[in-house]
């Protein structure tokens, strides 16, 4: 029942998803036999150092979604505050309330069941634009972002043109 | 009230004590003894009608049912003033933290906004009801069979019945919201009432539901403040404000014994009020004494800076680090030193003795606050004893009317005894915190006078306590023991009221920048 709920609801959002696609997002699942897994591609945002790269990004989506969130990583390498290493994305969207890994976010800009897919990709791009330094994911930029802005804009731009393979 | 007939009895013994401390009182300390006191901290609660103290708090303690009255009270009178439904008027109450007054008059303005901004919104009738809506479909679980319950509130934001139930038990029970529950819809202000609740809940989230909200009900009121004893469910009701906290400390007994301040929640810590108490306790838990421990017994190597404690030898001292060598008494370069072998002469060079200041400077300090912590965490160590002493002396008690054939109402002086060590060591562990502080004058010395005589008087009623049983049964014994009760008692009398008096007025005069 809780299996069928996620499906129901998730081929519910991609319907959505697919007819009428914020700008700058496409996201859906990998194969129709998998609703649970999707891949989704983030444009960055103009006017940041992000911009004219396209990032590439997997969604895992737990058995009883929407009740938990899903998790979303970066399949490439994105230098930013809010990006593990590994390509997590840590932003309070994604995290159940009541599961707080850094004791400050407030209840209410955490996942509920009437987040959806769209709202975290659109927070994601957004977080892109505006780094939240206050907890970083990854310290090491978040230093260069408050302390080096010049150095952090350009290993930025040069992780665009990697990604893009040029 | 066993503890009060044993200062009646002992009264008359007082002036026999007196004149026994005398020469070891110091002079000017003894002023107010000879003033009937009858009080005992720690049976405040039980002499309203009798004389207050200056140190004395006014307050009253609730029981959950109280608490629960008083919410009824309150939402029936609004609702009989307002002529609104009462899940409504509970809802406007919280949403006023129980300010029935400022409600009702604001209401009575502006009605509509008063509504709209406690999440209520335009009011229509007809009590919550679950629904089947044709070709509904919940957006949250997708679900669109039909027949489906759903439920929506007044806001018409509608989910099904399960989803609802599921949102509902997840603000309850993991984020402990009770009575701010909004829609679940985003940016949906309205607030969830309790009898809706109770129609999508199952009767277990209900309780723990009603739980939540007295429990908002305490917490939104400025003079109400739960009692931190684990298990305890009582609410204290006391009027200080948190500007008055430098004047006073208001310590405030609950039923279930647990002495606390209202101020802070801490335990009882007369006579220190509370800032003060916070700068200690940081003070204590920091490391800052760590550094003051290092400049106070290390220097730093002129050269390279790394820090340096000499245990020992002459002072040539070469930097294991940096090779440096240099005098560890005037810090200059040895080679300077000439043929002065391990030995200074350069001692006064107006270079080097600030330096040395300095560093006696913080030594000096250093040992100034190791005096009053050590003080202060053996009487906290020793209440603790006592406390341990204490569970055993009910088993005391017993054996006590076994060996002596006394009654059990003639060894109660026992358990006065143990209550007035561990009050008296309390008060005392402050008093050392709140020393610390005080500038050295005039009034300080009469602090510290009562408070030597404080101690003097607990640590022998301390030794007398912990006599062996058959000790004990000596009826000499226990009268000197009953005596230096009641004494130890007074004693605390008098210096908590001296000090809350002169906090009152703003007398005492702070060091260290307090």
């Amino acid at each position: 029942m809780a299996s069928t709920t996620a499906q129901r609801r998730l081929l519910q959002e991609y319907r959505a998803l697919t007819n009428n696609p914020p700008e700058g997002i496409t996201a859906g699942p990998v194969s129709e036999d998998d609703m649970l897994y999707w891949e989704a591609l983030i444009q960055g945002p103009e006017g940041t150092p992000f911009e004219g790269g396209i990032f590439p990004a997997e969604l895992k989506f737990p058995k009883d979604y929407p009740l938990a969130p899903p998790t979303m990583r970066f399949l490439g390498e994105v230098w930013h505050p809010n990006v593990y290493p590994s390509g997590l994305v840590c932003i309070s969207i994604l995290h159940a309330p009541g599961d707080d890994p850094n004791h400050y976010e407030h209840a209410s800009e955490r996942w509920s069941p009437i987040q959806s897919v769209e709202k975290i990709l659109i927070s994601v791009m957004s977080m892109l634009a505006e780094p939240n330094d206050e907890s970083p994911a990854n310290v090491e930029a978040a230093k260069m972002w408050r302390e080096q802005r010049p150095e952090y804009e350009k290993r930025v731009r040069e992780g665009c043109r990697r990604m893009l393979g040029l | 009230m066993d503890s009060d007939e044993d200062f009646g009895m002992s009264s008359e013994e007082d002036v026999l004590e007196d004149s026994e401390n005398d020469n070891e009182s110091a002079d000017g300390t003894d002023f107010g003894i000879d003033e009937p006191e009858p009080d005992l901290g720690y049976t405040q609660k039980e002499q309203v009608k009798k004389e207050k103290k200056t140190f004395d708090t006014t307050f009253k303690v609730y029981h959950p049912d109280d608490i629960q009255a008083q919410q009824d009270d309150l939402i029936d009178e609004v609702n009989m003033i307002l002529d609104i439904r009462k899940e409504d008027a509970a809802i406007l109450l919280r949403h006023f933290r129980w300010n029935k007054e400022r409600l009702i008059e604001d209401y009575m303005d502006r009605p509509r906004k008063v509504l709209e901004d406690a999440g209520l919104g335009p009011s229509t009738t007809g009590p919550p009801k679950l629904e089947v809506i044709r070709g509904f479909m919940c957006d949250i679980c997708c679900e669109d069979e039909p027949g489906l319950q759903s439920f929506a509130m007044k806001c018409g934001h509608r989910y099904c019945a399960d989803c609802y139930r599921q949102y509902l038990n997840q603000k309850i029970k993991e984020e402990g919201e009770a009575a701010r529950i909004q829609c679940p819809q985003d940016g949906c202000k309205r607030i969830l009432d309790a009898k809706s609740l109770d129609l999508l809940v199952t009767s277990e989230l209900q309780n723990r539901y009603h739980e939540l909200l007295t429990r908002t009900y305490v917490e939104d009121k400025e003079q109400l403040k739960w009692c931190p004893a684990p298990d305890c469910q009582n609410a204290i009701e006391c009027g200080i404000k948190k500007k008055d906290l430098d004047r006073v400390v208001p310590t405030v007994a609950c039923d279930c014994k647990h002495r606390f301040c209202f101020g802070c929640g801490l335990a009882d810590h007369q006579p220190a009020p509370c800032d003060l108490v916070k700068k200690w306790l940081k003070k204590c838990a920091d490391d800052s004494e760590t550094a003051n421990w290092i400049s106070a017994n290390t220097k730093e190597c002129p050269k390279c800076n790394s820090t340096i404690e000499k245990n020992g030898g002459c002072n040539h001292m070469t930097c294991r680090k940096c090779k440096h060598e240099f005098c560890w008494m005037c810090m200059g370069l040895w080679s300077e030193h000439g043929t002065s072998w391990y030995n200074c002469n350069r001692f006064e060079e107006k270079s080097g003795s600030e330096a040395r200041d300095a560093q006696a400077k913080s030594r000096v300090s250093l040992e100034r606050y190791l005096h009053y912590y050590n003080r202060y965490a053996n009487h906290e160590q020793s209440a603790k004893l006592d406390k341990d002493i204490f569970t055993k002396t009910e088993k005391k008690m017993i054996s006590l009317q076994t060996a002596s054939g006394m009654s059990w109402i003639e060894v109660q002086y026992l358990n006065s005894a143990s209550h007035a060590l561990q009050t008296c060591r309390q008060t005392l562990k402050w008093t050392y915190a709140f020393a610390f502080y005080l500038k050295r004058v005039n009034l300080t010395e009469m602090f510290e006078d009562n408070q030597k005589d404080l101690e003097m008087a607990v640590e022998a009623l301390s030794e007398m306590f912990e006599k062996p049983v058959d000790e004990l049964a000596n009826p000499k014994l226990k009268v000197e023991i009953m005596d230096k009760t009641s004494y130890c008692n007074k004693r605390r009398v008098i210096l908590l009221a001296d000090t809350a008096d002169n906090l009152a007025n703003g007398a005492w005069e702070w060091s260290n920048g307090h």
